[in-house]
This record gives structure tokens, sequence and C-alpha cells, in this order.
């Protein structure tokens, strides 16, 4: 095994090339979307370069405050992502939505590094890589979670009129659709996993394996991460979900 | 004995303002009035879907607000203007009609009852989504009617209707409540039939 070619700056920069083809179809499908394409691997390079230095000096310096600030920063955006894609939810469910994605990060974060990889809380090498996996998973897999629950909320105005009249309380109405979106923030990720190894070789062990570790731990560490992504994915949704869908109606049973 | 009341002045996001209304029980009253003149708000407010300025809504001499939530809409249930059936037989949303408040099912004679007083003689296994919008009307009328409440509020039942079957339908109901001390409160345009069926008239949206 050969550890990793060290890629020089004139090499690695012909990548963005391909970017021209990128370009080149959406002119040609008038998608009037190159603008973003243009501001989007920008902000890419640009955090990618300052998390790489950041990450450089932290691994240099391992000291619990900058784990725990990295952390945190990861944590924050998420939930900022996820609500500012839901921007008209009420603060309770906001909060909730925060607290759920933060809580369960980090009791699937604590478990993973300290109980299966049996490393300590502050290890950055551990912590910030997997914290930065499992966040982004969650972050679409919550985000679609509650979007779908908004929207079908929007399409189904007349059911739940209807059954309120009748009689129906509140949380008799909202979980069939509880559920229903929970199934849609859970399904991306399972269905990841059955085409795992088959179709595709997942990123976090493309990584490991570029860098020389043997395909045989590789594979273990992806595995762990699946499962930790897929209960991640599931709880923070749950939480979201569960907790927040009570914040849509008040003490008289009318739904907002 | 009144059923509702409200005094002058009630009014809705400062959009509506309501003049005194007094509803008689045991009556079939209807209100009237031009579009947009807050009928079927009022509708609203009346069945605790929507909340009415604290404590200037009475049922029965007594605030709305007093009274627990889910049991009133239970006693006083508004059918609303906006149909909805679930995709399946008519059986089947009544069944899902009454697991969605808990309670157990009802028979098949009395659901064959409730749909021929309703005007929808239709087999029990049809399936809703092959009905018209006036004969989906008049099931999701029949399931209402079926939980047998004190107060029915019809926010315009007969909206899809032709002529003939809305008498038919109002005829069949004014029997039915008042044999089984069911008060109506319905919201209608057709003035024919105000006149033919009501025992009170409430004008609303009035120049005064």
């Amino acid at each position: 095994m050969n550890g990793i070619v060290q890629l020089q700056l004139w090499q690695f920069s012909l990548i963005y090339l391909l970017l021209l083809i990128v370009i080149f179809i959406m002119k040609r499908c008038s998608i009037n979307r190159t603008k973003l394409l243009i501001v989007a691997s920008i902000k890419m390079t640009v955090q990618l370069i300052l998390s790489g230095l950041i990450l450089t000096y932290i691994f240099e310096n391992p000291h619990p405050i900058f784990v725990v600030a990295y952390v945190s920063v990861m944590v924050w955006f998420s939930i900022h992502r996820v609500l500012s894609n839901n921007k008209d939810l009420n603060k309770r469910f906001k909060a909730v939505i925060a607290l759920s994605i933060a809580s369960s990060g980090l009791f699937v974060l604590l478990f993973f590094v300290c109980v299966v990889v049996g490393e300590s809380i502050f290890n950055p090498q551990y912590v910030i890589p997997i914290s930065g996996m499992l966040m982004g998973n969650t972050m679409t897999g919550v985000s679609l979670g509650i979007k779908t629950f908004r929207e079908s909320l929007d399409g189904q105005r007349a059911k739940i009129n209807a059954l309120l009249c009748f009689g129906a309380a509140p949380k008799k109405i909202l979980m069939p659709f509880v559920k229903q979106s929970l199934e849609t923030a859970m399904l991306p990720t399972i269905n990841s996993m059955i085409g795992m190894g088959v179709v595709s070789l997942p990123g976090m062990m493309t990584g490991q394996i570029l860098s020389g570790t043997l395909p045989t731990t590789a594979i273990l560490y992806q595995i762990a991460i699946m499962i930790a992504i897929c209960t991640m994915v599931t709880s923070a949704s749950f939480g979201a979900l569960y907790f927040g869908y009570r914040t849509l109606y008040d003490s008289k049973k009318q739904i907002i | 004995m009144e059923l509702f009341s409200s005094k002058e002045g009630l009014c809705f996001q400062q959009l509506i303002t309501y003049p005194e209304i007094k509803i008689n029980a045991d009556c079939f009253s209807f209100i009237t009035g031009k579009s947009g003149c807050g009928k079927s708000t009022y509708l609203r407010m009346l069945s605790a879907t929507l909340s009415a300025p604290d404590g200037q809504i009475f049922y029965r001499s007594k605030p709305l607000e007093d009274y627990p939530v889910l049991d009133y809409r239970r006693e006083v249930m508004l059918v609303p203007q906006q149909v909805f059936l679930f995709d399946g037989t008519i059986r089947e949303n009544f069944d899902l009609f009454y697991d969605m408040r808990e309670e157990k099912q009802p028979l098949d004679e009395d659901v064959q009852r409730f749909l021929s007083i309703c005007c929808a003689d239709f087999p029990l296994s049809a399936n809703c989504s092959t009905l018209s919008g006036g004969e989906r009307q008049r099931v999701f009328l029949a399931i209402f009617l079926s939980a047998m409440p004190k107060v029915l509020l019809l926010d315009e039942p007969t909206a899809a209707l032709d002529e003939q079957t809305s008498e038919t339908l109002l005829h069949n109901l004014k029997q039915f409540c008042s044999q089984n001390n069911i008060s109506v409160v319905c919201v209608c345009h057709n003035g024919e039939l105000v006149r033919r069926f009501a025992d009170q008239e409430i004008r609303l949206g009035e120049e005064r």
C-alpha cells in the first residue's frame, strides 16, 4: 500500500476544467444557474481551504477548546441551514428542531468516538471528521422531513379542517403526517445503505483507502458511520417532528 | 332559550364587525348575506375551530371557552364548506372518520339510513372518488349527521346541488333534526330555500 499522491497545486487546479462541461450543459438547456454554480464552487473552495488550514492547526495543537468550538460551529451551521430552509415555522417549533439536532448529534458522536472507537471525545482527528459526516447527513434528512411535513399539511387543509370539525383531537389528525414525514426523512439514508459497496464506494471509505488504510479496516469504519448516520438522522428527525408538531395547536385545540 | 348569542361589536381581525346576534334553540335557522360578509367565519367561531375574541360568544348562555373544546365540537358540529373524503369506499370513509374520533364504527344499516336522509342512496361499496361533487357533498354531510350532534352548523350544504335535490335534502334534514331535537344553523344563498325552510333568519352585512 502506498501513501496518497501529494497533489501539486497546478495539477489540482485542472479539476476546475470539468466545471466548463457543467456550464456548457447549463447554457445548452438554458438553465440560468451559472451564477449559482460559480458562487457555489467559490464558496466551497474558500470554505474548504479555511477548514484545511484550521484542521492542520488544530491537529498540531490539539486542545479540547478547539474541538468543542469546531463541533459547535458545525452543529450551529446545520441547525441554521435546516431553519433557513423552513422559515415560516413558529419559534417553539424551531427551538425543538435545534434541540433535537444538537442532542441526538452529541449522543451519537459520544457513542461512536468513545464507546466504539475507544478514543477521547477531545481527539480532533476522530471527532471532527465524524461529526462533520453526521451533521451533514442530519441536515439533509431533517430538512427533508420538515419540508415534507409542512408541504403535506399545506396540501391537506381541507382534510385537517374536516376532521377538526368532526371533533377529532389534533394529535390524532397530525400523527399520520408526522409518521409520513419521518419516513421521508429516513428513506434516503436507508436506500444508500442498500447500494453501498456495489454501485458506490462511499466518500469516507474512498478517502481512507486513498490515504493507505487497508480496505478491510476502511469498511469497518464505513459500516459504523452508516449506522451512526442512520441513527442520527432518525432520532433528530423524530425529535424535531414528534415534539415539534405539538407546537402547531394551542390549548383551544385549533391547528395553526 | 337562546342557543347562541353574541353582542354587538364582535369582530374578527378588524375585517368584519358583527351586529348583535341571537340564534334560537330547537330551530332551523338561516344566516344570509352577501359574499364576504363573514357568514362562514361566524360559523367557524361558533364551532370553536376559529378563536372568537374572548368571551363574546355564548352557547346556552355560557361563554364558549368554558366548555371542554373537543366535547364541545362533538356537540356543536360544523360541516365545512370544503368537502373532504378519503380515497376509498363510502363504508371506509365512515370508518376512517369514526376512527379519528376514536369511536366505534357505525352499523351498516345506520350508515345507509343517514345516507338516505342526505339524499345519497349509494351502495356502501361505492368508491368516493367516482362520485360527483354534489354526491360527495351529500356523503360528507351524512357522515357528520350520523355522529348525532346536538347542534348542526351547515356551511352552504346545497352549493353543489340542483334545486330539486336541495329541496328534498333540506326537507329531510329539517324533519330529522326536529324529531331528534337537533338545532340547525345554516348558511345559504338561495332565497327561495330560506323562505321555505327558515324558522329564523339572521341577515349579516346589511347597511344600517
